[in-house]
């Protein structure tokens, strides 16, 4: 499965795509089926929108705890918060899908952005 | 300190201006992201994983308490109440919104501060000794000559888009507290057989994935000729560094493609021609000079009676004055390190009620002279013995009198995977894991300076390849597993660390660091560093004690 | 047509262009032409014997030592910017003006922004081929954003430490 994600352009908050608009809580992410045209799709339209938000991609996720998590730890780590202060950014607010979050497992970079070495010329 | 005139003032508003209408033009969509991209770099303005992140220059790591108060309100008031302080000086806030900025850089202006070059492919934050106008060891005070490049840097139309960042470092003393070595442009103060006041240029240094300890490219060159001297090395970097590959793009690969003798050999050519007209006249240094001699120093006996009854009959202010205590040229004085590495912190990290209270001692006891070390640690570097046990009581009321100079748990770390974007792995909770490892004071006396850095990713930001112990970040099978390196150093006997052995999954590190330790106290002779014991026995018994214990 | 704009006594005005940008395997036109380097060298003479303006048109990596015996016959170099961030043709800016005196038109064409302006003004770029549709008066705006200046360059502005001292 997969979600979309960005940052707010005039704020840098995390945000997520779900049906028509973006929100911060990866809880109510849209979710997409990996082969489900629909994904790319909305990364297309979210990458014109570039009054509102920057640096638009898809993310791979995993189920944890009853409840799709992204993959990445990054990932993992931008839909909650820093690790080392709790009360900082998404997490504070707690719940059942914060819990999932922390306790998913995966991969330390998301799958979506291995391109990171880009050549220009 | 330097005091801002009119001119400088003028340049910073307008600055704040300029960015003001930039922004402006990027919420409106007139600039795309890529043409705003540099724009915003060029006053310290990243997007990292939660929100903008903005770092605030401080010029050579000097601040006066307006200033630091100003920047505990900013924290306040537009970020979550803390700042970063980092390894080049500077100061970042971590939650910070684009829309925002153009008030915090007029909060900034009004206090003679700004971000001004703090990232973006241009001439970066020119960092200094910590120690500078306080220690005896110095034959100048390299703030003199960071500030005259900061001017000559600031919005320089010739190189404002060079191929890649560029950092300089001046020391003045024969102990590097700068890592001069390890900078794209090294400045080592020296005097010439005539007692002519020189500098020796070291070039080509750097870290990242590529790291270099810089070759001397000119051995002395008069200070009065820096400024075209500096033109030149600039100048041929700008046209002939690489340009196709973001990686390959700073002056090290330059000058190791070129070889240190063909590219001495361009810079001297190009030196030639650019002649002396490019110096500064003598009455603009001398007037710059004269803003750094303004510090008043009493008359005082070299011991303090109150000082060391404080410390005979308090154990804790022995210990604080063992470790962060440093020798001041002016008898009576003391130079006072504030570690931001307290247990369970993050290192570097102080909260604005931290700064106030930093800023309020710099202010009472301190000549109003604070600064920032590129170990992420404050400095109060005129403070006198008498007055130390009262700085020391309100260090500690307020969580920020860690007795931990140069010891273990005085760890440099980056802002890792917690934070930015760029981060394979995180660094904070490393830092804080071997922290707790050595939380017994006496036995991290026992072990004595060992200076641990870590890097969450290649771009060792935490400057881990010149640690004793050097830790880096990588992504190892989806997970976060650390590289640890040995015996790096980023003082004047400057090397690069050499690879311990395979990477260390994360739960693993902090054992690992106890293990190499535990080596360092039974294999050292004498007075040895950790450093030292290992460029004496080298690697394997140190491999051998970590890798059988990770069976 | 991309705008050009001229500046002429610190004022930045459209203007109507003059020369032709000529392509390495273009037929020549008459008038006055921009062409590359490598066609300078190979038609510059008999291009220049026909009485025309003659305008070089350098790449980013190009030196601009390489022009320096023929400057003073030609009306016109264009430097180019491949992409904004390439910032080798303000050196080459800079020691036209400066090193090699030259007194014809310097003309910053490519991926050319507003927002470096400022800059370009001051290492001597006199006229300017805008790629973000900035007019002459963004243009001259831009130019005007900053009082003061730290170091002296091909613009003649007087820096900071020299009006310290008035």
């Amino acid at each position: 499965m997969k979600a979309l994600t960005a940052n707010r352009l005039s704020d840098g908050d995390v945000v997520f795509w779900s049906a028509g608009q973006w929100v911060e809580r990866f809880a109510d992410a849209q979710l997409y089926a990996d082969d489900d045209v629909a994904g790319p799709e909305a990364e297309a339209a979210g990458k014109a929108q570039s009054t509102v938000v920057i640096d638009v991609y898809l993310i791979d996720l995993i189920e944890s705890e009853g409840f799709w998590a992204p993959l990445s730890y990054r990932e993992r780590i931008r839909a909650l918060g820093p690790t080392n202060h709790l009360h900082h950014g998404k997490q504070a607010e707690g719940g059942a899908m914060v819990d999932a979050l922390q306790h998913a497992h995966g991969a330390a970079r998301s799958t979506g952005r291995v391109n990171l070495i880009k050549r220009t010329k | 300190m330097y005091q801002y005139d009119t001119l400088d003032r003028e340049m910073v508003a307008d600055r704040a201006a300029e960015f003001r209408g930039q922004v402006a033009r990027r919420l409106s969509g007139e600039l795309t992201e890529d043409q705003f991209k540099p724009l915003r770099l060029m006053n310290g303005l990243y997007l990292q994983l939660h929100a903008y992140m903005l770092r605030v220059a401080i010029p050579y790591g000097a601040l006066n308490p307006t200033q630091l108060r100003k920047l505990a309100w900013i924290g306040q008031t537009y970020d979550k109440g803390y700042g970063h302080f980092t390894t080049r000086q500077n100061l970042q806030f971590h939650w910070i919104k684009l829309r925002d900025t153009p008030d915090i850089l007029d909060h900034l202006a009004s206090v003679d501060m700004h971000a001004i070059q703090t990232s973006g492919n241009c001439i970066r934050n020119v960092t200094a000794d910590p120690y500078a106008g306080a220690t005896a060891d110095e034959v100048d005070d390299p703030r003199v000559w960071a500030e005259v490049l900061r001017q000559w840097s600031s919005f320089h139309p010739e190189f404002s888009f060079l191929p890649r960042k560029f950092k300089f470092a001046i020391t003045a003393s024969p102990k590097d507290r700068t890592a001069a070595r390890v900078h794209d442009v090294g400045l080592v103060m020296r005097r010439g057989r005539d007692g002519v006041l020189g500098f020796e240029v070291i070039v080509g240094g750097g870290m990242g994935r590529t790291p270099y300890v810089g070759s001397t490219i000119r051995e002395f060159l008069p200070v009065d000729q820096l400024l075209s001297y500096v033109e030149a090395i600039l100048r041929v970097y700008n046209r002939h560094g690489r340009r196709d590959n973001k990686y390959k793009a700073r002056i090290k690969i330059l000058v190791a493609a070129l070889g240190a003798e063909e590219f001495t050999r361009q810079v001297d050519a190009e030196w030639a021609k650019i002649g002396e007209g490019a110096n500064l006249p003598d009455a603009e240094v001398a007037r710059i000079r004269a803003a750094f001699a303004q510090t008043v120093f009493e008359s005082l006996p070299a011991q303090s009676e109150a000082f060391e009854a404080a410390r005979a009959a308090t154990p804790g202010l022995a210990r604080f004055a063992r470790n962060n205590l440093k020798p001041h040229k002016q008898p009576g004085y003391t130079i006072v390190e504030i570690s931001l590495k307290g247990s369970g912190e993050t290192p570097g990290d102080a909260s604005s009620e931290q700064m106030e209270v930093v800023a309020d001692l710099g202010e009472r006891y301190g000549q109003s002279d604070i600064r920032v070390t590129h170990e992420q640690n404050l400095v109060l570097p005129h403070v006198k013995l008498d007055d130390v046990p009262a700085v020391w009581a309100a260090l500690k009321d307020a969580g920020i009198a860690t007795p931990n100079i140069n010891l273990v748990s005085d760890i440099i770390a980056c802002p890792g995977l917690d934070y930015c974007a760029l981060a394979n792995a995180r660094a904070i909770s490393i830092a804080q894991n071997i922290a707790e490892k050595f939380r017994d004071q006496d036995r991290a006396e026992k072990v004595g300076e060992l200076k641990i850095k870590i890097s969450g990713c290649i771009n060792a930001c935490g400057h881990h390849h010149v640690g004793h112990i050097g830790i880096l970040g990588v992504d190892k099978k989806g997970e976060e597993f650390y590289q640890l390196t040995l015996g790096g150093s980023g003082a004047e006997d400057a090397s690069l660390g050499a690879m311990l052995g395979p990477a260390l999954p994360y739960d693993k590190v902090a054992g690992a660091v106890d293990t190499l330790v535990e080596v360092y106290l039974r294999e050292r002779q004498g007075d040895e560093r950790f450093l030292d014991t290992f460029r004496r026995t080298g690697v394997a018994a140190f491999k051998e004690a970590v890798y059988a214990d990770a069976h | 047509m991309p705008t050009l704009i001229e500046l002429k006594d610190g004022l930045a005005h459209a203007a109507t262009d003059a020369f032709t940008y000529v392509a390495d395997d273009q037929d020549m036109p008459g008038g006055d032409v921009i062409v590359s380097f490598g066609r300078f060298q190979a038609e510059g003479e008999s291009l220049l014997s026909e009485g025309r303006r003659l305008g070089v048109r350098l790449e980013a990596g190009d030196a601009v030592e390489a022009l320096a015996y023929d400057l003073p016959r030609l009306a016109l170099v264009a430097l180019d910017f491949p992409k904004f961030g390439d910032g080798r043709s303000f050196s080459n800016a800079r020691l036209l003006r400066e090193r090699f005196g030259f007194k014809g038109q310097v003309r910053a064409v490519g991926d050319v922004l507003r927002e470096q302006a400022g800059f370009m003004v001051r290492v001597g770029f006199d006229a300017f081929v805008p790629a973000d549709g900035a007019s002459s008066n963004e243009w001259q705006a831009a130019t005007r954003r900053y009082r003061h200046v730290f170091q002296r360059s091909a613009d003649g502005r007087t820096p900071t430490f020299l009006e310290r001292l008035s």
